[in-house]
């Protein structure tokens, strides 16, 4: 099967990153949300809530791997699982259960970073790849100086915020959409997912380009795709 | 956006068959979906389309697991369609 150089590389990178250290976790921890995300595919209560009128209303355990702890594991098999239902109450739960702010956005990172490659393999017919091996060494532990509230729950960190420590999420293409600020607070978190997804999809500048098409799905292809995708995922944004 | 609906762009029916098979992991109608797209446009279309399936699986994790709202230049715009489609009741759905 052939697949285009930049795609292939942008998806080895992508995952040889979890198995390298966090900025919060380390990179065993890492290896254990993919792992549990993964997992969470087939965990009955997240089924059982995902079919429920409210998840609130199906009470349980989840099955776990066991690797990580209780609020991660709640934060991980609900994005993973049903993300397009969750609500800032939640949200609060899962910090006030002990998990920081920081590792939230870098457990989403990670989260989201599995769901896409996995997606992508089962949509192009491809094995299930292995998880990466973790590298021993300890996350960094350093938020952005200047970081304040962000667009939606978590804190963020806006372009013109960024000091010389911080490692360049924005560049030239990247700027103060919601979207691009979601994982800003840890901005390798943002850099990995959004490196993959820009060779994925487009980039923003490649988005507002209609002279020409940079895929071999046009534009409308493209658009139609993403929206169904979203549709189905309960995405309002 | 039911799946089932026209929508004018070339070759939709594969590509949303992909989407949803994909989404559903249905296994054996993503191996469907996936020759009847291979068919229609070859296998880089194919590849591509897996390519944004993936990716806009995993940025809409990252837009609601983080609570982000539309930009309001946004919101203003697609009001109107975003209530004639009802796509405004996944809000309401949130818990």
């Amino acid at each position: 099967m052939l697949i285009r150089d930049d795609l292939d590389s942008a998806l080895r990178t992508a995952w040889a990153r979890i198995g390298q250290p966090g900025t919060w976790w380390n990179a065993a921890d890492r290896v254990a949300i993919a792992a549990e995300a993964r997992h969470a595919m087939g965990c009955p209560l997240c089924a059982a809530r995902k079919k429920a009128l409210s998840p609130a209303l199906v009470a349980g355990d989840h099955a776990s791997l066991g690797a990580l702890p209780d609020a991660a594991l709640h934060a991980i098999h609900r994005i993973r699982t049903d993300a397009g239902r969750l609500g800032e109450s939640w949200f609060r739960q899962i910090i006030d259960a002990g998990l920081s702010e920081d590792q939230y956005v870098e457990l989403v990172g990670v989260v989201s970073v599995v769901t896409a490659v996995d997606s992508f393999d089962f949509a192009a017919g491809l094995p299930v790849r292995p998880l990466p091996a973790a590298q021993a060494s300890a996350p960094s532990l350093r938020r952005p100086r200047n970081a304040g509230p962000g667009p939606g729950w978590v804190s963020a960190m806006m372009p013109d915020a960024r000091t010389e420590a911080d490692p360049d999420f924005f560049g030239s293409e990247r700027g103060t959409a919601h979207i691009h600020l979601a994982l800003s607070l840890v901005p390798n978190s943002a850099i990995q997912f959004w490196d993959m997804l820009e060779t994925m999809y487009q980039t923003s500048a490649m988005m507002r380009d209609f002279t020409r098409d940079y895929r071999a799905i046009s534009h409308p292809q493209i658009e139609l795709v993403a929206a169904r995708v979203a549709a189905l995922n309960q995405c309002l944004y | 956006m039911d799946g089932a609906t026209d929508t004018g762009v070339p070759h939709w029916a594969e590509l949303v068959a992909l989407v949803d098979a994909t989404v559903a992991r249905d296994g054996a109608a993503a191996a469907e979906a996936r020759r009847a797209l291979v068919a229609a446009m070859g296998e880089a279309a194919m590849i591509d389309a897996a390519a944004v399936i993936g990716g806009f699986d995993g940025i809409t994790k990252v837009a609601d697991a983080t609570g982000i709202p539309l930009e309001p230049g946004k919101a203003d715009a697609s009001a109107e369609w975003r209530e004639s489609l009802g796509i405004d009741r996944f809000t309401a759905q949130k818990t």
